[in-house]
Parts: C-alpha cells; structure tokens; sequence
C-alpha cells in the first residue's frame, strides 16, 4: 500500500545521519582498509551496546517530557545494589535474576524521578540533575562503593561470548558479548510498545500536545510516570551490561555518559521539544558518535583529537537540525499563507 | 502608588537558611568550625564553582544555559599555564604571567561569544550547543596537553593562591568582586535588564528593538570570562590544570544556581541570590567535612536533596503568592 | 428560527450554576438553555465566564451549586467521559490536535480510547478515520503529520472527529480566530449542514456580525451572570455591545464628530515589494489614520512589519518627511520615529511575566539610562506611572507582572509603551484584537485623540467596524495585493464589504 517516497525520506534526519555514517565508514576503509574488517565491526557493535540502551531512556524522555540526564548514575546504583544483594544472598544461578534485581531498584529510582516531575511539573532537567546528584550521593557516599568483582551469574555471562571473530589480516581478535542480545531485544520491545499499544502512541501525543492527550483520554500522568519508571528499569539494565562487560564493578566509570547520548539521540533527529524521535535515529546517532569515537584512529587521527571531532559534530549536526526546524516554520508560515 | 521593593523575598529567604545553618554548625561544632583555617579553606574552595555558578546563572536567566564552563576554566587554566612555563625561563620580571592572564581571559571570552554566536545566530538551543561546544572545549584543552596536567607553574605565580589580604584569601576577595560588578551589570544596566526581557520572551524582544543576538552572545561572553577567571583561581590553588578536571563541577553550578532562585525557563533570578547559594553550600559541605566518618560524597546526597526541597519550595510559596495576587486583582 | 421557545426538546439545560476559584466568583448563578437542533451563540466579554460554563458542560469542572440536564436526564455529577457519552462534543481554540502525528492517528485516539483497546489496529484506525472524515467531505491525505497542513484544517480534523462520537451538541470556542474569510465561509457552510443533520450547536463568539449571520438565539453573560437570553431576531446590533459591556457606545455619532486637523505629507510608500505583499503604494498625512484592511494572509501584517524594519523590502521606496529611508531594524524605525504595536500582544508585545513598569519602558531604556548604561530606577518608575495613568491602565502596582491585568489593560500597557517614545508614525496591527468591548471603545478614543494632535497613525485590521469607526481613509488588501482605496467620504461597511469581497 506505502508507496516509496523518496521526497519524505530526504526530509527525514535520520537519512542524512545514515548517509554521513555510509559516507564516513567509507572514507575510513578507504584510507584504512580496516573499518570493514570483521574485528572492527565487532568491535564497534560491542562498544555500540550500552550508549544505545542508555539512548533508549534519553529517547523516551525526550518525545514525552524533556531532558532526562538521571539514567547513569540510575545504572550505576542499581547495578551495585544488584551485585551487592546477589553477593549477599550467595546466589549462584541465572544471570537473569540479578538482571531482576537491578531493574527493581532502577524503577524505584526512575520513580522517584517521575513523582517529582509528575506531581510538581518542574523542568525535567533540574529534577533528573538534582536526583543524580542523590544517587551519586548514595552510591559513593553512604555505600562507598568501590571497585569490586562480579558475582558468579554475572561473570559467567560476560565470559560467554556470542560470536569470536579473528582479522586474518592484522592478526587482532574481536568478540561479541551477549549483552548484544538484550540491547537487541531492548529494542523489539521499545519498538512494539512505541508503535503498537496505545500506551506508546500516548508517549507521541502527550510529546506533541499534552492538553490535547489529556482531553483525548490519555492518562497523561500515568503515562509520563510510566516512562520514568521504565527508563529507571533500562537504565538498570545498561548498568549491569556495562559491569558484565569490563568484567568488574566500576562505580566511578558511569558518570558522565549522559551528555553524548543525548547529543546521539538528538543528532538522529529526536526533537527537543517533544513529540518526535524514532528508535532508527536513536541507533543511527549512536552508531554515528560510536564510530568517531572508535574509529579515527583507524585513519590515523590521534585519540587526543577525538573529543574534538564529536564536538564537531554534535554543533554541525545540531545546527543543522536548528536551522531546518527554523525553516520548517517559515514554510508552514508560506502554507498558510498560500491557503489564504 | 507601591514603592518598588529592594530586596525580593528569594534573597531574605535565602539569608534566613544561611543564618539557620551557621548557627547550627557553630553550635553543634563550635571548636573547628569557628576557626580562621576552615574558613579559610571553605572560602577558596568555593570561589572556583561560585564563579562559574554565576556564569551559569546568567545564560539561565537569558533562557538558556551554560553547560561549557567547567571546560572553559580547563582550558583557560591550561593554556594561562603552558604559557607561564614556557616563559618563565626567558623572562625577567612578572610580565610574562599578566600576559598568560590577558591571553586566558580572551580565550575565555571568545569561547563564551562563540557558544552564544551558536545560540544567538545558528539558533541551536542553548543545552545542545553547549553541549557540544564543551566536548569541543575539552577537546582543544586535550590537544594542547596532550592529555596529560600542566604543572609545574612559577611560584610568583602560584602565590596569588595562598596570599591572604587581611586574612582573606585572594580567590575569595576575587570572587566578591565579581560578585559585586555582576550583580551591578545584571540589576542596574541597560544590558542587565535586557537579560530578563531576553529570558522573558525572545519574541517579544524583536519587537521592541531589542537586538537579541547581541545581547545572548554577551551573556555568554560574560559566563566564559568567569570561567576563565574560575580557571586561572584554580591554577594558581593546585598549582596544576588538566582537561578533565572539576567535571562534576558542571551540574553543581546549575544546582547552585537554581538553588540561587534562578528560573530553569529564563526571566527570573539575581546574582547575590545565587552568591549566597554558594555560601549556604559550601559551609554544608564543609560542616559534614568535620564529621571524620562521613564520607566527602555525601556532599552530592545533600546537595541533589537540596535542590529538589528548594524547588518544592519554592513551589508552594509561588502557588500562595499566585493565588494571592489573583485575588488582589 | 421557529424552533425557539420549544421547551419540551432542549437539548442542554443547565441551571442556577455556580462557580467559584479560590473564593473569586467565576460563575455566580447561570442558566444556559439550548433547544435540540438549533445554533446556540454565547456571548460575552473576556472573564465573563464563557469558558468556564463551557468547563463546566463538558465535565472538566464540577460545579458548587447547580444542576444539569442533557436531553432530560440529569447530571449530578459530570465527568468527561459522561459528557462525551452524552453527545457533547467541544471543538476548542487549538483544535486539540497532535501536531506531530498523522492525520489518520489524530481522528481515530479518541475512539480507539474510549473503546479502552490497548493495542494499535493500524486497519481499524483507518476505518475510523475515513468514517470521520466522510461526514462532512474533508479531503486530506490521512497519512500527512497534521504539522503540515493549514490552520482550517485542523479545525476540520476536531469537527469531523467530534462527529464520530455521536456528537449531538458541538460546543466551538471562537472558532473563526484563526481562520481566513474563505475558510469562514467554508466553516459556516459545514456548519449549516450539521444542522441540517440535527446536530446542535453552541457557537461562542464575541464578533458581532458572525453572531447575526449564523446563530439562531443567544446567551450573553457578564460578570458570571446572566444577561440576556432570547431568539438571535430579538436583539439589535446596539443592543447586544450594551448587553455585552453594561455601556452604551455611540459609535455612530463618534465618526461624525471626529475633528480632522490633516496637515503635511509624513510618509509615503511607493511599489513597495516583500515577501507578502507586492507593490503597495500610499501616503499618510499629519494627523490622519489611514486603516488597511485585509484578512489573514493578505499581507497586511507583513506590510506592518516592512514599515518597522522587521521584513526587508525587495523593492521600493519608503520616503519620511520627503527623505527616502531604509530600515534594516527596529532601533532604525524607532529612531525615525515609527512605532508598531503589534498584532500578537501575548507572544510579540508583552514580558507576560515581568512587571508593569520593565514592559513600558522597555523601548525606552536608552533614554531613562546614563551615558554608560546605567538605569534609574526613579526614573523608570515615573515614567511608567506617567502612562499607567495617562492610559487609564488599571492595577494596583506598577511591580505587579502584566499577566495580572485584563486584556485591555495589556494592550494598552503595549500601546503605552509605544506611546512613550513620541513615535511620529504609528503602526497599530489589529489593535483591539481579543480586547473587551469598554476597552477597545477607550483605544479608538485615544487614537482619534492623538490624530487630532497630529501623529501619523496606521490601523491595520480585519475588522470592518473597527476601520469605519477609528479611520480617515482605508486601503484594502487582498493576495498581497492592494486592491482598492477608499475615501473618507465613501468609508462604510457596505463599502468596505463590496471592496473586499
């Protein structure tokens, strides 16, 4: 029935996204011949997993509320809390329990969150600054957490490994962990719930007007609740990904991943002011910043430039979205001029 | 006809917990607290993230925000750094460090025009283009140290750190000063009252010939220059500066600055309100310090617990007032 | 309109109701009465309880005292979803629409919702939607964002929505704010046709010659109160701005005692072109108000802002006092001595949040500060006193924000502002728009009065009676073209009417 239209597709930000990845992934091979190797592309999908699970909850924050920059130190509590309580009860079996546990302590945090935002309607950057700082506050202040080994599910599960590669050529071996499977199945729910329960389109509506979800009856605060609740549970979840990864507990690792999550999530065209992202861009954006990061070295750009390029790019790639979403408006101005 | 008030209600407020507090700690910990040596630390602590909180303060009352200061300090401290070491060698006399000052300085105002030139001009929201100027901040501060802190800094100049004049650090009198001039420019000029309009409705302001990119670019001029003041305070007190320094100092100067009675949306807030913020801090931090076992990261739990009882405050007594006025009018 | 006075089959009747926010007397005692079938106008003033009463049917508020019957059966308690099982439908001033999702999604959530599915039937949305916009022959591509499309269209997208429902009372909140006369023409024909099929309607308006064209009784309140209550036949064009506002207004004499005092040539436009409008020519004298006329997107609006350095001309000429100037920006035009109030008050004039005293000498800061910028505060405040009084503007205290005052009193906050910096020109884009009938009857007064002292005044309108009452001459615009003048002798609404037409 869709017809492929490519005019909608040019106004779309996330083709430009994919372009500008097709475009740097090529420039990298070119110079490099290594960007297309199996290793690097393992390599890459490995370091892709936890900024674009973290992606999920900047996402979900954005289309219905605002900023939300609470989910590393949600990830990084609950993990501990996790870890410390399966230590503690001397449990031994499946990782997914411990999973459990740490997203029940993340949707208590993401609760905390969504009370407040929910009840008093202050801005969601404050609210979600103010209550990292708290958790910041309990995990290194009243647990004094610090660098500890995993427990055995978990262990267990960052030494199986989903796939082990190995580059002929250079000799350099890449493995992919399974946390790649919960990020992918991540994002089957976000996508199923986003486009397939009215739940989901209510995140949309209440993004894009929330008097008018209210009035269609959409239960607008349990919904923007909800969403604070679950990006506690995903956060939970991208924290115990990240410490199965490094194989260690980590504490002070976590903060600060927020900033260029949000900068992926809004580069792959998620609109600031609500009511518009898609999960395509929030992969694209990540992959785009996750590839700067890993990969210029590869075209023999030293690391110390990195943070350059990626600033670089979150203010072309802002700009440019600024500066369509600027003209959008004059040509909407142009229609109803045009209708007159 | 009302006479204008002097002093808004958000300042008294303010004062009243300052008072409660240093009352509190002298008397639930009269022998250390009370001493000149922990006033002294507590004071050259709090300058460096009380002048970026001002800095912050102000872009958030002209509707936007200053997530680079931190970065700009780090730079700024940088570059005033590497300067004075590679001077110091073939110099004679002090001019080489007002030099590295002067150079600081501007590099710290151009990197504020150029966050407000992406927000004015290129109309990238304020968060996102300070977001990205910050990575890009960091970045150059990277390249420039190759990652690594910049030491070893000439003791003529290291000694502003330590000087005290009539017992007052150097860093803390700097801080008034700054204090003082902003709260100036903010409550009493042209250019200040522009802020708020600015802050109040950017539309607006087109209309009644206001030049609006002007005025966000020296707002954010302004921040960057209080970073570089912030980052040459903290040069000259650990003797060192490198990239990633201070980090999480970034949302403590939103904190402190909501904290102050800054409005996150713009339009409202005042420079001695968010001065007294930082103190009320500060002497919170430095209180639970003396408690041995109480660990320093408590000072997170405190601060991030501050902040949400002081906006719910601050609701409820927004809520009264409203309710108030609707009834006067 | 025989239909009135038919008792037995009201359709809506709500009695004695009562209202009160945080002890201030909202509703105090209103009675409101629709009969099956017709449509109903109400009437009134800003803050005369309009929307509350409309809160109150449609269940968002819960009267304190008073009973309603729909259709006969009584409503103690009404919620929501009551209402909207009872048949009442409210078409509100932004439409309620998600500008970020389809139109297809827009017209089928409320269905899908009140049905309580939980799941997305992409097919059965469709349905929905093609249902939906069958009943009043809407073409639009149900899988546009409704970003996209113009304002009348989300104004269809809630009415053929509403009728989804079943709606037997469709309540629409001033519904031709935003339109153009042809999407007017469009909305009343739709309009007609729902009555045809037995819908009722309750239109609320406070434009006097909408109300006339469509309605077949009315409701006017003011204060809270009733005033009035009869066939639309029964009441005089007079009689329904004394019932609105409790004043009687002479307009007809006004004109006729307007003093004229037309001196030298201050300003002349000549083929002047920008994006909007094309080729407009004309000259304004000392001491004349010249109106232009034009619906939404005739470019009269851009015309207004050309004349103030917002929108750059791509051509021709603006001569002031016999010298040819260019404005790039405001501070040139404020400078040469234009002024524009401009046609948005909330978004474009006012600091809504910020005190009386900051919003009226905002174009003044230059003037009431030092050499190096400093602001006197002394100085500010008598300034601001100067024009709170010579304004009429009523409040208690110039540090009070402008949010707390009326309508009028914002506008004329505006007006003063402008009036301050002794503009030569000024510009007015839709002066009285969303102001009370009082108000707007002080800001032509005041404008006749500084003619008569000889500025120079543009009143830009859509709003014939407003041109007729205020102006010496009008050109008319249309399609950003000017496409006729008329001379002060031949100004009047039939006038006005033939050449806009």
């Amino acid at each position: 029935m869709k017809k492929f239209d490519f005019k909608k597709i040019l106004k779309h930000t996330e083709f430009y996204v994919f372009v500008i990845i097709i475009a740097l992934s090529l420039i990298i091979q070119a110079r490099s011949g290594l960007f297309f190797a199996n290793n690097n592309i393992v390599d890459l999908l490995r370091s892709l997993i936890v900024p674009s699970i973290y992606a999920l909850c900047a996402l979900l924050a954005f289309v219905s509320t605002g900023p939300d920059v609470s989910f590393p130190l949600i990830a990084a509590l609950s993990a501990y809390l996790a870890i410390i309580v399966t230590k503690a009860i001397g449990y031994t079996g499946s990782a997914f329990l411990v999973f459990i546990f740490a997203i029940i302590f993340g949707m208590v945090m993401g609760a905390l969150n969504g009370w407040i935002i929910v009840k008093y309607k202050f801005p969601s950057l404050i609210v979600t600054l103010g209550t990292s700082s708290i958790f910041n506050g309990i995990l290194l202040g009243a647990f004094e957490a610090g660098r500890m080994d995993l427990p055995q599910p978990l262990e267990r599960l960052g030494e199986t490994s989903l796939l082990t590669v190995k580059n002929a050529r250079t000799g350099l071996g890449s493995s992919l962990p399974m946390t790649f499977l919960i990020m992918i199945g991540l994002y089957i729910i976000t996508y199923l719930v986003l486009n397939y329960t009215m739940v989901g389109r209510g995140v949309y509506a209440l993004g894009g007007d929330e008097i008018s979800a209210e009035r269609a009856g959409f239960n607008v605060k349990a919904i923007r609740f909800g969403i604070f609740v679950a990006n506690g549970a995903i956060a939970a979840i991208a924290g115990v990904c990240y410490s199965v990864m490094s194989m260690r507990y980590l504490p002070t690792e976590y903060e600060g991943g927020e900033m260029i999550v949000i900068a992926a999530v809004i580069l792959g065209g998620t609109r600031m002011a609500g009511g518009v992202g898609t999960l395509k861009g929030c992969i694209l954006g990540t992959l785009l910043l996750t590839m700067v990061s890993n990969s210029l070295i590869l075209v023999g750009i030293p690391v110390s430039w990195q943070r350059v390029f990626i600033g670089v790019i979150i203010i072309i790639g802002t700009a440019i979205s600024a500066l369509q979403s600027y003209t959008a408006g004059r040509i909407k101005s142009k229609v109803k001029k045009e209708a007159a | 006809m009302i006479k204008a008030k002097k002093i808004d209600d958000n300042i008294v407020r303010l004062l009243i917990i300052l008072t409660a507090f240093i009352m509190i700690a002298c008397v639930t910990r009269p022998a250390n607290f009370i001493q000149l040596g922990n006033f002294q630390t507590m004071v050259k602590q709090m300058s460096e993230y009380g002048l970026m909180a001002l800095g912050v303060g102000i872009c958030m009352i002209s509707g936007g925000i200053d997530l680079s200061t931190v970065y700009i300090a780090n730079l700024t401290g940088i570059i005033a750094g590497m300067m004075m070491q590679n001077m110091a060698a073939g110099s004679n006399g002090n001019g080489y460090i007002y030099l590295a000052i002067l150079v600081a300085l501007l590099v710290g105002a151009i990197c504020g025009i150029f966050n407000g030139f992406l927000v004015s001009y290129l109309r990238i929201p304020a968060m996102l283009a300070t977001l990205g100027s910050y990575q890009l901040f960091m970045g150059i501060a990277i390249v420039i140290s190759h990652g690594s802190t910049v030491s070893g800094i000439p003791e003529a100049y290291t000694r502003f750190g330590t000087t005290l004049i009539a017992q007052i650090p150097v860093a803390f009198i700097i801080f008034l000063l700054v204090t003082i001039v902003l709260s100036f420019i903010i409550s009493k000029t042209k250019f200040g009252q522009r802020i708020y309009l600015v802050g109040t409705n950017a539309q607006a302001v087109k209309f009644a010939g206001i030049k609006y990119n002007a005025i966000i670019i020296r707002a954010y001029m302004i921040s960057g220059l209080i970073s570089a003041i912030a980052g040459l305070v903290s040069l000259a007190r650990i003797n060192s500066a490198k990239a990633d320094f201070g980090s999480s100092y970034t949302m403590q100067t939103i904190l402190i600055a909501v904290l102050g009675g800054v409005h996150p949306d713009g339009g409202f807030g005042s420079i001695p309100g968010i001065a007294i913020a930082v103190v009320i801090l500060q002497i919170l931090s430095s209180y639970l310090n003396m408690f041995p076992n109480i660990s320093n990261y408590y000072r997170n739990l405190i601060w991030g617990f501050v902040l949400i009882a002081v906006l719910i405050i601050n609701f409820v007594i927004n809520k009264r007032k409203a309710a108030k006025l609707r009834k006067m009018s | 309109m025989g239909r009135y006075g038919d008792m037995m089959s009201n359709i809506l009747c709500a009695k004695g109701i009562k209202k009160s926010f945080d002890g201030v007397h909202a509703l105090k005692g209103v009675d409101l009465t629709i009969n099956k079938g017709e449509i109903h106008c109400l009437a009134g003033e800003n803050g005369c309880g309009k929307s509350t009463i409309i809160k109150i049917i449609s269940g968002f508020y819960r009267p304190d005292e008073g009973a309603i019957e729909v259709a006969g059966k009584g409503f103690p308690v009404m919620t929501p979803t009551q209402a909207i099982k009872a048949g009442i439908q409210v078409i509100y001033q932004d439409f309620s629409v998600f500008p970020n999702l389809t139109v297809l999604e827009n017209l089928a959530f409320n269905q899908v919702l009140a049905n309580k599915k939980r799941l997305v039937n992409k097919k059965e949305f469709r349905k929905i939607a093609e249902e939906a916009v069958k009943k009043i022959n809407f073409e639009v591509d149900l899988d546009a964002l409704v970003e996209t499309l113009p304002v009348a269209d989300k104004q269809l997208i809630a009415i053929s929505r509403a009728l989804l429902d079943n709606a037997k009372l469709i309540i629409m909140d001033e519904p031709t704010t935003a339109l153009t006369k042809k999407e007017i023409k469009r909305l009343f024909e739709i309009i007609a046709a729902l009555k045809k099929n037995g819908v009722t309607i309750l239109f609320v308006s406070h434009k006097l010659d909408e109300v006339f064209e469509i309605s077949d009784s009315i409701t006017i309140l003011r204060n809270g109160e009733n005033v009035i209550s009869c066939p639309t036949s029964e009441i005089t064009e007079e009689k329904f701005a004394y019932y609105m506002t409790g004043r009687h207004f002479d307009t007809a004499q006004t004109r006729k005692n307007m003093k004229k005092n037309i001196g030298a040539k201050m300003l002349e436009v000549k083929n002047l072109s920008a994006p909007g409008f094309e080729n407009v020519s004309f000259e304004l004298h000392k001491g004349e108000i010249l109106g232009v006329i034009g619906q939404l997107g005739s470019g009269r609006t851009e015309l207004s802002l050309a004349l103030f350095g917002l929108l750059k001309p791509t051509d021709g000429k603006i001569i002031m006092e016999g010298k040819e100037v260019k404005l790039p920006n405001v501070n040139v035009a404020h400078k040469l001595g234009i002024a524009l109030v401009p046609e948005d008050r909330l978004t474009e004039g006012l600091f809504l949040s910020q005190s009386i005293v900051k919003n009226i000498t905002v174009c003044r800061m230059d003037e009431l500060a030092s050499s190096i910028g400093i602001l006197s505060n002394k100085k500010s405040v008598e300034e601001s006193d100067k024009w709170v009084k010579g304004m009429g503007v009523v409040t208690k205290n110039h540090e009070l924000p402008v949010q707390t005052l009326s309508g009028g009193n914002q506008q004329k906050v505006v007006l003063g502002r402008w009036l301050a910096t002794t503009p030569k020109v000024l510009i007015l884009n839709g002066p009285t728009v969303g102001v009370d009938i009082g108000a707007k009857y002080d800001i032509h007064n005041l404008l006749r009065k500084l003619a008569e002292e000889g500025m120079a005044i543009i009143v830009v309108s859509d709003d014939a009676e407003e041109v007729i009452e205020t102006c010496n001459r009008a050109i008319i615009m249309r399609s950003g073209y000017v496409t006729g003048e008329i001379s002060e002798e031949a100004l009047s609404r039939e006038a006005l009417a033939l050449a806009s037409n």
